[in-house]
């Protein structure tokens, strides 16, 4: 590119070209969301659609995969254990992690980061070594089952590892920060008044929680869940070692398509169904609580 | 705005446009003179190392590259995509398998014309292969942990049997794609080991519906079941006897016997449009070569391709190697042949056994 500097005429009508365009750029908002349309355009949506592509085309257009997917037992055996396990571990999280982050957000904001930050921790630890972790506290040979027997409690080891008690605990763990931000998030913006405000006007605690703070905190429960049923049935390292031969998630199916058949049309078509599946749960499960109610604002 | 702040905004972004682009167009250069590898990774990858790349490397300059493990789905993504980062492989049969049969080749035929005919003659004949060429062998064994484990297993009648034998016991499943173990099942019912090929496949089942229930964890990959046995949450386990070994020299309290054992190999393969085929030859002749070899199984228990190898190692180590002369005795191959057999409905018999399975695991 070069600098035109002959004649002061040039310079001005450059200048005032960029003048109108920079203009014409900040009164639409639509140029401002540009690169974020075209960054998910191209490193989202064409890779979604290729594999759309690769599931219905082998190279002609066929439905094989998808048949093949509906029509072998196992597959639907499959997908309805991945949403057993993850609609479990939900509301594990839900049942642990709701009471926890109403005692958080009751606290002032030094003492509530620093026990936050317990939350979190578990967060930046490798998977693989918090799946372990498992194995040497729940296993056969671990330390419950050695601590109970050196105790005289038990003769054999409990088998609380290795089938869905396993991986609903180990699953439960992992997905637990994120119940908990996500109801920690919508908790701290209730304003404490308005429980203080029921109470004078004659409710009692259970009842204020009942008919003011639990509503209130809906669209923290209904994102916390959504996010750890969504990540729960994408899981793969935690079942595959915690689980039994029965647990076998979708993504372990999936798995198998790509590195054992590399049948990659399978894998595809696996994956959209399993995409539909979630999106159909996400609108149904939204329309029955009513989406009003789940943005927080006023129905 | 003043009119040179301008110029350094238009000259900011065209700079970052400019190199933002040029960083798309420039093709991934590799110095020529190297060689990328890709293995299993691991303790073995660092033995290898010692004994074969780090010579290779002294020897001719050219620097080996270390990689792992060789995913099977990484290959194709690499070679469908002309994008092709690894040179030589090793890995094993079922792995060729899907490399060479599911529709596509994936590898390069081996030039045998290209490695010395000496060095060749002393390689075992069944593993020179269309794609492939042995470099270990490796074997799956009845393995246990000798501390909680009172009564030890040593056929596979006696890991079916769950009631003179007890114990936590572990099989593979069909997630990773290693091969269900109908061999052991016909042997745990009474066929003789030289009368496995062809299988029985109905009888095989049979067998494997009596071993089911008392299997407490059936594991996708071998590195987690041997931790597993390391750590005493199963006690014995079918699995590759050479991992098992490893840990039993590095002091773990596990073993692994050699009764009813079989052989299979790990192979070397080239990928298909590499352009360092040179390189892979070169390295070839050193990671086939008898006493390097010989000097790896000293340290990683598996059975050298090689079989002058056997002279350079240590004899109180050899009894724990599975192509030791006594071991060998009570082992046999894996017919490969009988398993990549397709039948009528375009499927081998491995393609066939793994999606049974999967059914069979689910019920």
């Amino acid at each position: 590119m070069c600098f035109v500097s002959e004649g002061l005429e040039n310079l001005d009508i450059i200048r005032l070209r960029l003048h109108t365009v920079v203009e014409k750029l900040s009164g639409n908002p639509i140029y401002l969301i540009l690169p974020l349309i075209l960054y998910m355009s191209f490193f989202y949506v064409y890779p979604l659609v290729r594999m759309l592509g690769m599931s219905l085309f082998s190279p002609q257009f066929t439905l094989q995969y998808y048949r093949e997917f509906i029509e072998t037992g196992i597959y639907l055996q499959s997908l309805y254990i991945t949403l057993k396990i993850s609609t479990l571990v939900t509301i594990l999280c839900l049942l642990i992690g709701y009471p926890l982050a109403y005692y958080l957000s009751g606290l002032p904001p030094h003492k509530a980061n620093v026990l936050l930050t317990f939350v979190l921790v578990p967060l930046w630890t490798s998977i693989l070594v918090r799946t372990y972790a498992w194995i040497m506290i729940l296993g056969r040979n671990g330390i419950l089952n050695q601590t109970f027997m050196k105790l005289g409690l038990i003769d054999e080891p409990v088998m609380v590892i290795y089938n869905i008690v396993g991986v609903c605990i180990g699953m439960t763990h992992v997905m637990m920060p994120f119940m908990v931000l996500s109801l920690y998030s919508v908790m701290t913006g209730i304003d404490r008044d308005l429980l203080k405000a029921a109470q004078n006007l004659g409710a009692r605690p259970l009842e204020t929680f009942r008919r003011i703070f639990l509503p209130l905190s809906m669209p923290g429960i209904f994102a916390g869940s959504v996010l750890v049923f969504i990540i729960s049935v994408g899981f793969f390292v935690t079942p595959a070692l915690l689980g039994g031969r029965k647990d076998v998630m979708i993504s372990m199916i999936i798995e198998q398509a790509v590195s054992v058949f590399l049948d990659w049309g399978f894998a595809c078509a696996t994956a959209f169904i399993l995409l539909f599946l979630i999106l159909a749960i996400f609108l149904i499960s939204g329309k029955m609580i009513g989406f009003e109610k789940l943005w927080g604002r006023r129905a | 705005m003043k009119r040179y702040e301008k110029r350094m905004i238009v000259a900011v972004f065209v700079i970052g446009l400019v190199f933002g682009l040029a960083q798309g167009l420039v093709v991934p250069v590799r110095a020529a003179e190297q060689i990328v590898v890709c293995n299993w990774g691991g303790r073995d990858s660092d033995l290898e190392k010692e004994a074969f790349y780090d010579p290779f490397e002294k020897d001719t300059g050219i620097k080996v590259i270390i990689t792992s493990p060789p995913l099977v789905g990484k290959i194709k993504a690499q070679i469908d995509s002309g994008n092709i980062e690894w040179d030589l492989i090793l890995t094993d049969i079922p792995s060729i398998m899907t490399l060479t049969e599911e529709g596509k080749v994936y590898l390069e035929e081996i030039d045998y014309s290209q490695i010395d005919a000496k060095l060749l003659a002393q390689i075992i004949p069944e593993t020179k292969r269309k794609y492939s060429i042995a470099g270990r062998i490796y074997s799956f064994n009845i393995c246990y942990n000798t501390k909680t484990l009172k009564k030890l297993p040593k056929t596979y009648a006696d890991f079916w049997d769950a009631k003179n034998f007890p114990g936590a016991r572990s099989l593979n499943n069909s997630l990773g794609g290693i091969f269900p173990q109908l061999e052991a099942a016909l042997m745990a019912d009474g066929v003789p080991m030289n009368k496995l090929y062809p299988l029985d496949v109905e009888r095989a089942w049979k067998s494997m519906d009596r071993v089911k229930p008392i299997i407490t964890k059936w594991y996708k990959s071998h590195g987690e079941v041997v931790q597993m046995l390391v750590k005493g949450e199963v006690d014995m386990a079918v699995t590759i006897g050479p991992m098992v070994i490893s840990e039993k020299w590095l002091g773990a309290p596990v073993a692994a016997g050699f009764v009813e054992q079989k052989l299979a190999a790990d192979n070397w393969c080239i990928l298909k449009g590499t352009k360092n085929k040179a390189n892979a030859y070169k390295l070839m002749h050193y990671v086939l070569d008898a006493k390097r070899q010989g000097k790896f199984s000293s340290e990683a228990p598996y059975g050298p391709s090689n079989m002058e190898a056997s002279k350079y190692i240590d004899p109180k180590l050899a009894v724990d190697i599975n192509t030791a002369p006594e071991n060998y005795k009570t082992s046999y191959w894996q017919d490969v042949k009988w398993w990549a057999e397709v039948g009528s409905d375009g499927k081998s018999h491995r393609e066939r056994s793994i999606e049974r399975m999967n059914k069979w695991l689910m019920q």
